[in-house]
């Protein structure tokens, strides 16, 4: 892999999409075992999976996975542990006006 | 008590669905509005993790791990009779856009969790780690249901589409996790009970049923929270090397003062609550600080003369930093910019304030007791 070309992958994965009570969660798991790295970008295909409320949806799809240039690895290495305000539950929303 | 299925049923599905089958479901409470879960994926040194070992902490590993494992809140998130009808249409507007968005914010961060803890597990091949976080996944999912499930109600539809779109995944070190997820599950305790306590002295002024359900919701927050303190028990150095202490004081003021500019910005929500923000922000300080001696090495000295001045002043600069962006152009562009600069001075200055040092106890773990 050049320092500016990016790799592609295309793999087998199965979505899981729970929009119950009991349980709202969604996940994507890779079939063939492929691992991502910090900074790869990983598009399901397909239309959109939409649970109905009480529903769970599991399917099987394919994935692109987008390796990062090493630059990219680097950086979001570097910078992705900011990102760590999205577990408090008061940073939400980006309006500050009203 | 309810018959949820009979209500699953009928009830709305989310937008897209909604628009596309509008007529062979019968949706009694119509999505009026929807709004986009979008979460960010993760990965972290998943080899660091895997070499975890929780030996000096075995004893109070087995027992935090075998009362999740009970799942003591198993049956609690279900709405009983005490889940009274909520008037939304005969809620202030103002009140109801700041309540809606306090509980989209409450569902985003604990489907964040869910997301970050899922692949945790999923990744691992530590079995006392993939164990913790298979048991978080499943609370936090579950936390995430019923508040969507309040949402759905107030006709707001969450929208789970977003496996689809192109996700870049980010990057977490181990010890932030720990740091950063200590803290939010900590501090979420204690934003939870604070309102709980509240609301018990205050009976009149809670204007939605939620509130009721959040003395049992805080402990699954508090005990996760446990099971980081004892993560980093495990090595010592995360607590008590220089750098890992300046780490440790980074998040305790960035968390605090993200916390009050967010809380500072829904004022009718407070009002209506009859909360003083200033008073309420405090406590929950107060309390995440007495609750963090468990294992970490300081507090933040939050009766400091310079504290509240200074997160005033980093509000103040958020807020003309919101402005200059939705002013846009050049003008905009460069308020943005000073006032970004006031915001990061402000936030030099509270960082500069000094700490409270403690010494961590030799037993870690704590109950929720507030």
């Amino acid at each position: 892999m050049g320092i500016f070309t990016k790799a592609k992958e295309i793999v087998p994965c199965t979505v899981e999409v729970s929009h119950r009570f009991e349980s709202l969660h969604a996940h994507v798991r890779f079939n063939n075992g492929a691992v991502v790295y910090p900074g790869d970008e990983v598009l399901v295909h397909g239309a959109p999976v939409l649970a109905a409320y009480g529903e769970v949806i599991v399917e099987d799809r394919t994935a692109t996975i987008t390796r990062a240039t090493p630059i990219e690895r680097w950086w979001t290495r570097a910078t992705g542990d900011f990102g760590f305000m999205e577990l408090c539950e008061f940073s939400f929303s980006e309006e500050l006006l009203s | 008590m309810k018959d949820l299925t009979q209500e699953n049923t009928h009830d709305t599905t989310h937008g897209e669905l909604h628009s596309e089958l509008a007529g062979k479901f019968d949706t009694t409470a119509m999505a009026t509005e929807t709004t986009l879960l979008n979460p960010r994926f993760y990965t972290t040194d998943f080899d660091e993790m895997d070499r975890v070992d929780v030996t000096p902490v075995r004893k109070e590993w087995d027992a935090l791990l075998a009362q999740m494992k009970s799942d003591p809140n198993k049956g609690h998130f279900k709405k009983t009779e005490a889940w009274d009808k909520v008037d939304w249409e005969g809620m202030d507007p103002a009140l109801r856009t700041e309540f809606i968005d306090f509980l989209v914010s409450s569902c985003t961060a604990e489907f964040s969790g869910c997301v970050l803890y899922k692949e945790m597990k999923r990744r691992g091949t530590n079995a006392d780690i993939c164990e913790l976080f298979n048991y978080m996944a499943r609370d936090e999912a579950r936390h995430a249901g019923f508040i969507n499930d309040a949402l759905r109600e107030a006709g707001v539809a969450v929208n789970l589409g977003f496996l689809t779109k192109a996700k870049k995944y980010t990057y977490f070190r181990p010890k932030f996790i720990y740091y950063a997820t200590y803290l939010s599950e900590k501090i979420g305790y204690a934003r939870y009970i604070t309102i709980y306590r509240h609301l018990e002295a205050h009976p009149e002024q809670r204007f939605h049923p939620i509130f009721k359900w959040f003395r049992e919701w805080c402990n699954d927050e508090f005990s996760h929270g446990e099971a980081f303190a004892l993560l980093m028990r495990t090595d010592p150095k995360l607590t008590t090397s220089f750098t890992n202490k300046l780490w440790i004081k980074f998040f305790l003021v960035a968390v605090y003062s993200t916390m009050w500019v967010r809380d500072h910005a829904r004022k009718d929500f407070h009002n209506a609550l009859g909360v003083d923000i200033d008073w309420y922000d405090q406590e929950v300080y107060r309390k995440t600080s007495a609750i963090a001696r468990q294992v970490f090495p300081m507090e933040i000295d939050i009766d400091h003369k310079a504290w509240i001045p200074n997160l005033n002043r980093m509000n103040a600069a958020m807020i003309d930093m919101e402005k200059g962006k939705r002013k846009g152009g050049i003008t905009g562009r460069i308020a943005h910019a000073t006032a970004s600069a006031r915001a990061m001075l402000a936030f030099a200055r509270l960082y500069l304030i000094p700490v409270i040092p403690s010494t961590p106890p030799a037993n870690v773990r704590m109950e929720p007791t507030y």
